[in-house]
């Protein structure tokens, strides 16, 4: 989908390669301790995924590339921060593999984890 | 265990503060104090920047989050330790910004969490204290990142629950945590190869040991607000920025480097600068000291006078700030003008590689502009847009390059308007041309006047080789300069000053009136002047122009008419 000309043909970048990307971008954020399905079916207990693209939603439209990430964070952090937090990383992170523009980064908060409650 | 008794201090040598319990007033000084002294250091914080993520002034942010936490506890009267520090991580939490302000604030609420219910601080508290705040904040991600404010976290309480064996005195082992945080952010680039490779500690790191430095010089009665002289590496100063500030009256920027004759008294060095002028900074790389300095009109000398009685001055620069904001203001405000057009009359369209091109063409008279060049060939759709919006039905096109020739026609199968590409292969072409475009007349006879003078103008291409190559008798090298004539290959030098020399000599420069120089991004402008004064005394008898292209890839596009 994502082509670059270069000299000699056309790079081509899959979503999966840049939910990759934003997947370990997302883990490394401080207060994101995992990513969950999109596909949530009500009454089904969250669970964290491992395979990136289970929590990532890549959208390419032909000009503009836009993330959504489904996420849970730890309790007791400012979820704005957070979630501000993670996508400032996550575009950062994708615009330095990729050298191409992401327009959005969306955090869809989708739980919380306890570890201890004050 | 009695070690501590034979560690303890005499008691002519506590601090007077020391005799009082940490309760919650004294504690709220203490964070008061942290505050302080990190607002003071901010700027040194938010220097180790080295992402540049948008969120990123690391110190900014670290004060923030501290100056919410300070907000919640400036009323209050709470002497119960528990229940303030509690204040403090709710303050933190609802101020926390940026990643390293989460983190903080994560350290306040293990820290707070485990002083419930306690009257005062003593050291075993302080201890389980430090303790929960570092696993509270190392549960809030997944893959913890070494080498960052989490480590410098650990090792602080690591280095309390040492200290513990020594001393309960909670003063005692703030001291020792202190020296331990230092060493720790020391420590951090050896742990993430990002911090070594740009020359710097951890930020956040460094921010937690000025909050808790802050504390301890609150302790021993050191002043908070007087920014003590920190050193920098070379790489860290920023001094592109420096000129966003100007204090008035401050003019005048100097940056000296010198290598000092013995060891520099850093301290003495920095309050001496303080009476020349402000905004100062310090860096230091391979022995060599560099100075920065913002200083009135009648000073400007003094900097340099004053680094030349320490050591061995190399190098000075003095600015003129106020110039230089008016230059950057100046260029901030240079947008292209574009002639407008009413309908029926003629517009035209230009394809160029880069701004400073575009200008010119705008000067001109075109009404928009594509851009792209050699190796950014533009789409026919982006040329078909640019026009699309325009109110008139007669267009011409410039495409400027040999390979946008093609593109730019197939425009013409897909609008109702009626295009014309004037097939101009270079830039010099174009501009030629488009000295003869007239907006309101026949556009057959301004298309066939337009053409006739596109082989008037001579065109000289510098560019860098991508492969080896033989092309028309000439042996190339890959990454030696080519020069080309009219797009034939006439020239390989090793040097642009050869290159572009040669390249006049084979165009018979001498025979022509004007040389216009276009330089691209990829060259300097001192090095562009220096070639066209060297072109100046080849050609006394022609006119030489330098214009800035802002092409990539060709340092010089060159005009020979």
């Amino acid at each position: 989908m994502n082509d670059e000309y270069i000299q000699l043909g056309r790079v081509t970048v899959s979503p999966q390669a840049i939910a990759t990307i934003a997947f370990n971008a997302a883990r490394q954020s401080y207060g994101v301790v995992g990513l969950t399905s999109k596909n949530l079916m009500d009454g089904i207990t969250q669970v964290i995924v491992k395979d990136p693209t289970n929590g990532i939603e890549v959208k390419y439209d032909g000009e503009k590339i836009s993330i959504d990430l489904y996420v849970i964070i730890e309790y007791g952090t400012r979820i704005t921060s957070v979630a501000s937090s993670v996508s400032n990383t996550v575009k950062f992170h994708v615009e330095k593999a990729l050298g191409m523009p992401v327009e959005q980064v969306n955090v869809h908060v989708r739980g919380l984890r306890v570890s201890d409650m004050d | 265990m009695d070690l501590k008794d034979i560690e303890k201090k005499p008691q002519d040598q506590l601090y007077p503060m020391q005799k009082y319990p940490i309760d919650g007033q004294v504690f709220k000084s203490l964070v008061e104090a942290s505050l302080t002294w990190l607002r003071t250091n901010q700027q040194t914080v938010n220097s180790l920047n080295v992402f540049p993520v948008p969120d990123g002034d690391t110190g900014t942010n670290m004060v923030l989050t501290m100056q919410a936490a300070c907000d919640e506890i400036a009323n209050s009267s709470e002497r119960n330790i528990g229940k303030l520090t509690h204040l403090v991580a709710h303050g933190a939490l609802m101020g926390a910004r940026g990643n390293s302000g989460v983190i903080l604030s994560q350290l306040w609420r293990g820290f707070a969490r485990a002083l419930n219910n306690f009257e005062v601080l003593d050291g075993q508290r302080l201890v389980n204290a430090l303790h929960q705040g570092r696993n509270t904040a190392y549960k809030g991600v997944v893959r913890p990142v070494e080498g960052t404010i989490l480590t410098v976290a650990k090792d602080i309480a690591a280095e309390a629950e040492r200290s513990i064996v020594y001393t309960q005195d909670p003063y005692d082992i703030l001291e020792r945590i202190v020296t331990a945080a230092d060493e720790s952010v020391i420590r951090t680039p050896e742990l993430l190869a990002v911090l070594k490779d740009a020359g710097v500690v951890d930020a956040g790191g460094k921010g937690l040991f000025f909050i808790l430095e802050g504390m301890v010089r609150f302790v021993k009665g050191l002043p908070l607000d007087v920014n003590i002289a920190v050193v920098q590496p070379l790489s860290a100063m920023k001094l592109e920025n420096a000129f966003d500030s100007i204090e008035p009256g401050q003019d005048f920027e100097v940056v000296v480097d010198f290598y000092p004759n013995e060891e520099l008294n850093i301290p003495q060095f920095y309050e001496d600068l303080e009476h020349i002028g402000t905004s100062i900074q310090i860096g230091e790389g391979d022995g060599i000291y560099r100075m920065h300095i913002h200083v009135e009109a009648d000073k400007i000398y003094a900097p340099i006078e004053y680094t030349k009685t320490l050591g061995v001055v190399t190098k000075a620069a003095i600015e003129n700030l106020h110039s230089q904001m008016e230059q950057i203001e100046h260029e901030r405000g240079k947008s292209i003008q574009f002639t407008s057009v009413e309908p029926g009359q003629i517009a035209t369209v230009a394809v160029a590689p880069g701004a400073g091109i575009a200008r010119v063409f705008a000067s001109l008279g075109v009404s928009a502009i594509v851009e792209g060049g050699q190796t950014m060939n533009p789409s026919t759709q982006e040329i078909l847009n640019s026009f699309e919006n325009l109110p008139t039905d007669q267009i011409f096109i410039l495409p400027n390059n040999k390979n946008i020739i093609l593109a730019a026609q197939a425009v013409t199968q897909l609008t109702v308007k009626h295009v014309t590409v004037i097939p101009s292969r270079t830039v010099p072409q174009g501009l030629a041309a488009m000295m003869r475009m007239i907006a309101s007349g026949d556009p057959k006879v301004i298309a066939a006047d337009m053409n006739s003078v596109l082989n008037d103008v001579e065109t000289g291409e510098i560019t860098t080789a991508t492969r080896s190559v033989e092309i028309d008798g000439v042996n190339v090298l890959q990454g030696q300069i080519i020069s080309m004539l009219n797009g034939k290959l006439v020239l390989a030098s090793d040097n642009l000053k050869d290159a572009t020399l040669g390249l006049l000599k084979k165009a018979h420069a001498d025979h022509f009136e004007l040389i216009t120089l276009f330089y691209g991004i990829d060259v300097s402008r001192m090095e562009v002047d220096a070639i066209a004064d060297t072109i100046r005394k080849k050609y006394p008898k022609q006119e030489i122009e330098v214009q800035e292209g802002g092409q990539p890839h060709y340092p010089f596009i060159i005009s020979i008419e």
